[in-house]
């Protein structure tokens, strides 16, 4: 689970940022925290809009991109400090990545109030319509006189502190389930507008002049673009194959294989079985379609949320049970997003697989059987995705 | 007369708050000596290892040392009051500490209807801190809901009931002027508690 940390001080030393720092290193295994400072971000005016600079888009991409943000306030005049007000209001002027973002509070401070005063002020920014983060209730972690509270190495003394903490992160995560499950297709919103699943527009890779619901696109855009075939050698990434070979290369994969472009466009899949003996349906006519076309309209909304999902870098995977194969299948849709070295979303990879034999394999191999029921405190509250991770094993 | 300090509350090039306070400045200068102060171009507050305050800083700080009161006029921003207001008072707080049993009134006005409602409870608390210290009248608010709609061409409020209003707050500020300067024995207390008020040892 991908956090982001937000020091809301721009002090050089700050016991706020060791806190950060020290959630990363302490919760590491259970969430993956990226501390940001905002040290340099200029001072918000309306009528000098630095939306567009790097640092204030640094902030808004790593928050979008995050499932949830940490926020660690001290306590300046009985208030937040007019740095991190700043901070939020570039945050709500032009763009509002923090919008539905679920947000923990926690801060620091050298008296005893432990910035009481200020986490309640900040509750009520990040309340504000321009933020409208989604704070979590409750599980106040306040920690006073903190110059006292970290040993040489930077860890927390109290172990009582450490406990208390650590209960607070694991609710944080199950709050960020909860949020997350509001948000997913199921709730009332349709999202089939946030995504283009027409393909009107172009990238450039994208084969210009052939209607891409033509049954015979294939053979049409292989005309274009003179594309190679056959015994033709390909030089690729680190190796050399023939167009046959990565044919068969790529049939031979324990899974169904669809390549939908960055454009929403399918492009590609292992043809191996006809449509009635596959997972997942395709048909060779299906390959050039905008994905509106191989989706009926009712599941609109929820593909545009899977390619939201992968394109904002959310997700890297998204992944569904579909259980129409009866109990002897356990079908599996991977939806994974296909990126390039810098991270920029080229499309998705969806394979399909049932993974029933695997899991029989390993259980045989390791002498384990499944206990039913038991669902995971933390990972377990989005039931469509971890349907298959809520089972704890347990030793025979 | 009393001479009085009214500080715009924002870096924004237009603001209603701003033609708050000249108005007020305009409609009262047979009642006191006004003078309209920006912040907008004070440097972003970061805590100076010297603890000295940047030169505009003293300027605006030595103003308010000898002036009588003190007038602040506040939008609302995200419910609370703008960064660039909250960074002159961490300015005030850390280095100059002109605000300490200094009358203070505050005022705000707002597109909405709300009138800055949410923002000046924060500034109160703000105000309340014991670095900051600041006589803040009580009891009195005046919001200006609607504010882009409340004056005419030459500047000054449409609504007869709203000039009543503020009519009738600014003599209550004056009197509170005089008695809070009235009160000064625990000033000196309170000076040096908050001199001695470190942010890094409390």
């Amino acid at each position: 689970m991908k956090i982001v940390g937000i020091v809301g001080s721009n002090a050089d030393f700050s016991y706020n940022r060791l806190l950060l720092n020290f959630i990363a290193k302490k919760f590491k295994k259970l969430i993956d925290v990226e501390v940001l400072d905002i040290k340099d971000v200029p001072m918000f005016n309306q009528s000098n809009d630095q939306t567009d600079s790097d640092l204030i888009q640094h902030l808004n991409k790593k928050i979008l991109a995050a499932d949830g943000v940490i926020i660690a306030t001290p306590e300046y005049n009985h208030s937040i400090p007019s740095a991190l007000q700043s901070v939020l209001e570039w945050l709500s002027f032009r763009i509002h990545p923090l919008d539905g973002k679920p947000v923990m509070i926690v801060g620091a401070s050298y008296d005893v109030q432990g910035s009481s005063r200020s986490q309640l002020h900040l509750r009520q920014v990040l309340d504000a319509p321009g933020v409208n983060a989604v704070v979590m209730p409750g599980n106040e972690f306040l920690l006073g006189e903190v110059h006292k509270a970290f040993d040489e190495e930077r860890n927390l003394k109290d172990s009582e502190t450490t406990q208390f903490l650590e209960s607070c992160i694991k609710k944080f995560i199950r709050f960020i389930n909860v949020v997350n499950v509001m948000d997913s297709p199921d709730g009332m919103k349709d999202l089939s507008s946030t995504e283009d699943l027409y393909a009107t527009g172009s990238i450039d890779t994208t084969i210009e002049g052939i209607n891409m619901s033509d049954d015979d696109w294939v053979e049409q855009a292989a005309t274009k673009t003179n594309a190679v075939e056959g015994n033709t050698y390909v030089k690729l990434d680190r190796g050399i194959l023939t167009v046959d070979q990565i044919n068969q290369f790529l049939k031979s994969m324990p899974a169904e294989l669809t390549y939908a472009d960055s454009n929403n466009q399918f492009l590609y899949y292992n043809y191996k079985y006809e449509a009635e003996d596959m997972l997942a349906a395709r048909r060779p006519e299906q390959v050039g379609n905008p994905l509106a076309e191989c989706h009926p309209e009712k599941a609109f909304s929820g593909v545009a949320w899977v390619i939201q999902q992968l394109r904002s870098g959310k997700q890297d995977i998204v992944r569904t049970h579909v259980p129409t194969h009866g109990p002897d299948k356990f079908v599996v849709h991977s939806y994974q997003a296909v990126r390039d070295e810098d991270g920029n979303y080229l499309g998705i990879n969806e394979y399909v697989r049932d993974i029933k034999p695997t899991i029989d394999w390993y259980l045989e191999q390791t002498g384990q059987q499944l206990t039913g029921g038991g669902v995971d405190a933390v990972s377990g509250a989005t039931s469509k995705v971890d349907t298959v991770s809520g089972a704890t094993v347990k030793d025979k | 007369m009393k001479n009085l300090i009214a500080i715009v509350g924002t870096n924004s090039d237009n603001s209603t708050n701003r033609m708050l306070l000249h108005f007020i400045q305009k409609h009262f200068a047979d009642r006191a000596n006004i003078e309209v102060c920006e912040i907008k171009d004070l440097p972003g507050f970061n805590k100076p290892k010297d603890r000295t305050a940047p030169v505009q800083v003293q300027k605006l700080s030595d103003k308010i040392t000898q002036a009588d009161g003190v007038i602040i006029s506040t939008p609302e921003y995200n419910h609370s009051v703008p960064a660039v207001l909250k960074s002159t008072l961490e300015w005030f707080s850390y280095t100059t500490q002109p605000l300490i049993d200094k009358p203070v009134m505050i005022t705000g006005a707002s597109y909405g209807r709300l009138g800055s409602s949410r923002s000046q409870a924060h500034l109160r608390q703000i105000l309340d801190a014991p670095e900051l210290k600041a006589r803040i009248m009580p009891s009195s608010e005046f919001l200006l809901g609607l504010s882009l709609q409340a004056f005419d061409e030459n500047g000054d409020l449409k609504d007869q009931r709203k000039i009543d209003e503020l009519d009738a707050i600014f003599e209550d500020y004056l009197q509170f002027v005089d008695i809070t300067n009235q009160l000064v024995n625990s000033n000196k207390a309170h000076k040096q508690r908050a001199q001695k008020f470190s942010w890094e040892d409390n």
